[in-house]
């Protein structure tokens, strides 16, 4: 029986300068937080290995804090043995990385520097195929096929890239193949690079990033945790959570009619977990005035309460009815005003940003005259 | 609402007395009073009645109190839709307001019910709104006031406007829409100033810089990056390089060639030294052979040459005896010409002693004459040299110039003329005898002469014989002038400058001279022909000749003989000279031919000499030519062999250059790459502490960082804008909505008082302010002009007309108000009152108009229903 732990794209040293100051500290520490964390599952699960398959540093000059924080990190879990894959963001290229690594690592880290198969223990042979460079334009795992190991032995494959268009930068050359543990007789092909978990095939696996950094994917950051009962068996997977921080996108598709506040509100999460929520949400469809004006409100209402809130709107449609702008003004300058924007809102003959800029202006007098009536 | 009384007790001026307008009628009504009668005092009353709370202690009632304090009471009679009443009001003690129904008789409310009844009447509803409809003593409606009076009269007009065309605040959207502006300007405030620009301070610049800083940033980092990542590539070359020049196969490889090349090199070289000794060798062997067959070749020619000068030798001797024998016989004949040359010049120079004594003593002779005769000449020259002299002399004595002569002349007639003149102009007497008395009368002891004029020129006395004597005498009278007297004067001074008694004394005088001229003149001529060169001339060549003369010698002889003795001398001279001269050239000839002949002996000699030195003793000769040959021989052959072994040795040798520029190049090969190996440490020292600072710094960290954050910054900027945007709009839609809607709110007022408008100007139009109801601007002839800038005339007519026009407005509405003007038309001109007059009839069809005017002659012509103040006890 053999346990290990498969996680990658740590990105350790990524700044998040797109947030306010105080969320980027957060993040950040959230990111090296993550090592704690997987050391935790991997001891729970019974794992005495964890693959990196790759990105475990952003750069390929991460801050000798960033550095040696993680190493001393993974030293201090020395029950553990952490196998680090150099990726498109740290390959092998990143001599002057990995030179800092080899001089500070503590005994149970080990860098992979090359292509060639690494004993790990007693029955456990790992083919790995570290990135030469950022973009090697070739399938790194084509060695694997030929690589021979002793019969009765553990066959793991651990790489980084793409096996089709999952790749996060849009390379297409060095596409990894897809049946790769199939046609190198691997037990389990740990992979890495995209940052959403993905099943290739039963013994084919993208782990996901532990920690995640972005919005594109849904599913929450987890590490896998594999049990292989004997060679050639089929792997046991299971996903671990490991996240500090929830990255959440919310769609609405609004009716006109619908009350998009109180949807708002069903599809939030617990109020416990929004502190370390980031939360997306993406408004589309229609919304009256009145519904509008209400759900921005309650957007600006809920903000304070997530580690991050944004929302992006340009797919909401807003209608004005004439219910909408009686409750401006039945008469008079006002209602002048409310029509003249309507009507420029509509107008085809402006472009579309006057378009819109009319349409905000007129959800905009709308808020105003609530505030003002209330 | 209409006025039919007022009265007023204790009010001011009137200290316990009242007064009290009666019989205000429709239309106009005018009260016209001189200053100080009471006018203002009423209209302040009549306003304090309506406005003033009757339990007030305010300034405005403070006012209406008289010095000596009391009451106040102000009463006022109107009409209404619903009837008359009589207004009540005291102030201060016994303070109380009512009102009571005349109709009736009976009191319709007290205290604070009646301030409620006349608030009705005064601010709209049922009555009217009074308040609009004062215009005050120069007071034009448009000046600043205090602000409770402005706000006051400003709801009254809205409240006006607002009944006749709907709530303000429905049609401009009111207090909402101000609240919606207040809050757009609130949200844009912060962001953009008036102009547009982003405010300084403001979120929106804050964003702008921010974003503006993070480009900065961004593009440094980048830049940094770039360095870092071009010095990463340059390390990973600069490894790889190393590595290959360190590689030990490589090494080896390298110091191996350079061996072999070395090795090379020194196997040529030593080849070249065995060429070059070879060559050396043949080199010495050539020089020696070359020397001995020289020696051998001299020698033969030597042994040839001497046998040849052996025979020359006794010829020459020869040669030589035959020209010293020769030489000396034209010595001796040399030596006869010589003496014969010497005793023929000896001759010669006796004759041409002889000759020159001769022709000295003839010399001498010849100039003791000349002297003689220049001695001669010498003395009449100084005879007739002191003649002439004398002659001058006596010459100079009289010499007299001939223009003082015509000078003179000149002058005598001069006084001649002045003369007669003169004697013309004097008395003068004449005495024609009786016969027999002639002679009787005497001038002067004279006889008169008779019969004839004679002048007289001073006291003149005329002895009459037998009678007496008779003196004539001439008056002061004097001669005419000087003029006579000068002219002598100047004839005197002219005859004493030329030293003569009178003219003809000078002119005897003159001939004289002329004559002893002539003379001097001959004389000159005389002693010019003596001595032509001057008398010193002819003395000094006379005493150089002297001095010359030498006493006379004697010599015997015929000169013409000597002459030709001497003549023949020379000729024998130059024969003998001549036989002489023939005589060198001969000797110098035999004299060359001797030299000639010696020298040609003593080279032969000498070469003789020379040869058989070299040459040895004459028996060992062929001996030594023998053993000379053999040596030839024998050098010969050694040069032979030496050069074989050259020609044998030179293909075998290597080309040493090649070779040394082989092992150069190997060698280079490897000290370059050592070199090489050594720069690329260094190089590779620096790149690790460039990398190594930079990649401490985490710069593509701070990069990635920047990156994002300047995306964010961007993305926050067009938030920025857009919001911007929205506003802006929303703000340009609420003030044109809202001024559209104010301009249709405003409308009833501009369009009743542009006709009224039109009766004192033409071609005007007129703007409300839309917060204060009142004009705002005019335009005339095109051109707008602002209410404040309008004259005071133009402004007080637009103020009251402006309020006829809401009076209009009024009774329009059936709410009639009395339009109360207290003086208020101080600025204006006669022609502008007389139209405000018309206008003020015009409008009082409608509505009844109270003026109050102290302009007594000017309001006469406005006509309408004269008012009277009267006195006025109230009731008790």
């Amino acid at each position: 029986m053999l346990r290990f732990l498969h996680t990658s794209d740590l990105h350790l040293g990524k700044r998040f300068g797109n947030f306010p100051e105080d969320l980027r500290g957060r993040l950040r520490e959230a990111r090296h937080g993550v090592l704690a964390r997987l050391a935790a599952v991997a001891r729970e699960g019974d794992a005495g290995l964890i693959l990196l398959a790759g990105d475990t540093f952003d750069t390929e000059t991460p801050a000798p804090a960033i550095l040696r924080q993680a190493l001393a990190e993974m030293g201090h879990h020395s029950s553990l043995r952490w196998v680090l894959l150099p990726g498109n963001h740290d390959s092998l290229q990143a001599e002057q990385l990995w030179e800092a690594v080899r001089a500070a690592a503590p005994p149970n880290v080990t860098v992979i520097t090359q292509g060639a198969p690494l004993v790990l223990g007693s029955n456990v042979i790992l083919l790995p195929a570290p990135c030469t460079a950022r973009r090697p334009g070739r399938d790194l795992t084509d060695w694997m096929d030929g690589a021979a190991t002793p019969e009765g032995h553990f066959r793991l494959g651990l790489a980084h890239g793409a096996i089709q268009h999952f790749s996060e930068d849009d390379a297409a050359s060095d596409i990894i193949a897809p049946n790769r543990a199939q046609r190198a007789g691997l037990d389990y092909l740990a992979l890495g690079d995209w940052h959403g978990q993905v099943a290739v095939n039963e013994r084919t696996y993208y782990s996901g990033a532990p920690e995640p950094d972005r919005f594109k994917h849904e599913r929450p950051g987890q590490a896998l945790l594999i049990s292989l009962a004997a060679p050639g068996a089929t792997p046991e997977i299971r996903g671990v959570d490991t996240a500090g921080f929830a990255w959440r996108t919310l769609t609405l598709d609004l009716l006109a009619s619908e009350n998009g506040a109180a949807t708002l509100a069903n599809g939030l999460p617990p109020p416990m977990e929004r502190r370390q929520t980031l939360l997306r949400l993406v408004l589309r469809g229609r919304a009256g005035l009145a519904g509008r004006a209400d759900l921005t409100n309650s957007i600006a209402h809920l903000a304070p309460e997530f580690a991050h809130l944004e929302c992006d709107e340009r797919d909401l449609i807003t209608e004005g009815e004439a219910g909408d702008l009686d409750r401006i003004d039945s008469a008079g300058a006002l209602r002048e005003a409310a029509n003249a924007l309507l009507v420029e809102s509509r107008d085809p003959a402006r472009s579309a940003e006057e378009r819109d800029i009319a349409a905000a202006a007129l959800v905009r007098l709308f808020s105003y005259c609530d505030a003002v009536t209330s | 609402m209409k006025l039919t009384a007022l009265r007023l007790h204790n009010v001011r001026r009137f200290a316990g007395r009242g007064v009290a307008i009666e019989g205000m009628g429709e239309g106009v009504n005018v009260l016209s009073a001189a200053n100080e009668q009471g006018k203002s005092t009423a209209f302040e009353a009549l306003h304090a009645l309506f406005f003033q709370p009757h339990g007030s202690t305010g300034k405005a009632v403070q006012l209406l109190r008289p010095y000596s304090g009391g009451s106040p009471l102000v009463e006022a009679d109107i009409v209404t839709a619903e009837g008359r009443f009589r207004l009540t009001k005291q102030f201060y003690g016994g303070k109380r307001a009512r009102v009571l129904d005349l109709d009736r008789g009976r009191l319709v409310a007290q205290a604070d019910e009646a301030e409620a009844f006349l608030a009705e009447l005064t601010r709209g509803g049922a009555g009217g709104p009074a308040g609009l409809l004062w215009v005050r003593q120069g007071i034009t409606g448009m000046d600043r006031r205090s602000n409770s009076e402005e706000e006051g009269e400003r709801r009254v007009r809205e409240t006006l406007l607002t009944s006749v065309q709907g709530e303000v605040e429905a049609l401009t959207g009111g207090r909402r829409m101000a609240k919606i502006l207040a809050a757009c300007e609130a949200e844009l405030a912060p962001l953009v100033t008036a102009g547009g620009r982003p405010k300084a301070g403001g979120f929106y610049a804050l964003a702008l810089d921010d974003m503006a800083r993070l480009e900065a940033e961004e593009t440094r980092l980048a830049a940094d990056v770039a360095v870092l990542r071009e010095a990463l590539e340059k390390r990973r070359a600069t490894r790889k390089r190393l590595a290959e020049l360190e590689d030990p196969d490589a090494k080896a490889e390298r110091r191996a060639a350079t061996l072999a090349a070395e090795a090379a090199f020194e196997a040529a070289k030593r080849h070249g030294e065995a060429l070059r000794t070879a060559q050396a060798e043949a080199e010495l062997a050539r020089n020696r052979h070359v020397t001995a067959a020289e020696l051998l070749r001299v020698f033969d020619a030597d042994l040839i040459r001497a046998g040849d000068l052996a025979h020359k030798v006794d010829a020459a001797q020869r040669r030589r005896d035959e020209a010293v024998t020769r030489r000396s016989r034209l010595m001796d004949e040399q030596d006869e010409a010589r003496q014969a040359v010497a005793a023929a010049e000896q001759q010669e120079r006796e004759h041409r002693a002889l000759l020159a004594r001769l022709d000295a003593a003839l010399g001498a002779r010849m100039a003791g004459e000349h002297l003689g005769r220049l001695q001669e000449r010498l003395e009449k020259a100084e005879v007739e040299r002191t003649a002439l002299e004398a002659d001058e002399a006596s010459l100079a004595a009289i010499d007299i110039d001939p223009a003082g002569i015509r000078q003179l002349q000149e002058l005598e007639v001069e006084i001649l003329r002045l003369r007669v003149a003169e004697e013309a102009r004097l008395p003068s007497l004449r005495i024609d005898y009786s016969p027999g008395g002639e002679g009787k009368v005497l001038l002067s002891g004279a006889p008169l002469p008779g019969g004839k004029d004679l002048g007289f020129a001073a006291t003149t006395p005329l002895d009459i014989e037998g009678i007496g004597r008779l003196v004539l005498r001439i008056g002061a009278t004097e001669p005419n002038s000087g003029a006579l007297a000068k002219a002598e004067a100047r004839r005197r001074a002219l005859l004493d400058r030329l030293g003569v008694e009178s003219l003809a004394a000078a002119q005897s005088r003159l001939a004289l001279a002329q004559d002893k001229a002539a003379a001097v003149k001959l004389a000159r001529q005389r002693l010019a022909d003596l001595a032509p060169q001057g008398l010193g001339v002819l003395q000094a060549e006379t005493a150089r000749l002297a001095a010359a003369q030498s006493p006379a010698l004697e010599v015997k002889g015929d000169p013409d003989a000597a002459r030709q003795a001497l003549l023949e001398a020379e000729t024998l001279v130059a024969a003998t000279r001549n036989a002489a001269r023939e005589q060198a050239p001969l000797l110098e000839q035999a004299a060359s031919a001797v030299v000639a002949a010696e020298t040609e002996l003593a080279i032969i000699g000498s070469d003789m000499a020379g040869l058989e030195t070299r040459l040895g003793p004459p028996d060992q000769r062929l001996t030594r030519q023998a053993q000379l040959r053999a040596e030839e021989a024998q050098l010969r052959v050694t040069l032979e062999s030496a050069e074989a072994r050259v020609t044998s040795l030179r293909p075998l040798v290597p080309d040493l250059s090649v070779a040394k520029a082989s092992l150069e190049r190997i060698s280079s090969v490897e000290v370059a790459a050592n070199q090489q190996v050594s720069q690329l440490q260094v190089a590779l020292a620096d790149l690790n502490g460039h990398i190594q600072a930079r990649a401490d710094g985490a710069v593509e960290e701070d990069w990635g960082e920047a990156r994002e954050a300047l995306a964010a910054a961007r993305a926050r900027v067009e938030r920025f804008k857009t919001e911007i945007a929205v506003l802006t709009r929303l703000r340009q839609e609420l003030v044109a909505a809202r001024s559209a809607a104010r301009d249709l709110y405003l409308k009833p007022v501009v369009s009743e008082l542009l006709p009224m408008l039109g009766l004192l100007f033409d071609d005007i139009d007129i703007s409300f302010d839309e917060e204060t109801l009142l004009p705002q601007s005019v335009r005339r002839n095109g051109q707008d002009e602002e209410v404040e800038r309008l004259s005071g005339g133009m402004r007080e007519q637009l103020s009251i007309l402006t309020r006829l026009a809401f009076g209009r407005l009024l009774a329009r509405d059936g709410r009639a108000a009395p339009v109360i003007l207290d003086d208020a038309l101080v600025y204006s001109d006669d022609d502008r009152i007389e139209r405000m007059f018309d206008a003020l009839h015009r409008q009082a069809r409608d509505q009844q108009i109270l003026v109050f005017s102290c302009r007594q002659r000017a309001f006469a012509r406005l006509g309408g229903n004269v008012l009277q103040m009267v006195d006025w006890t109230p009731e008790r």
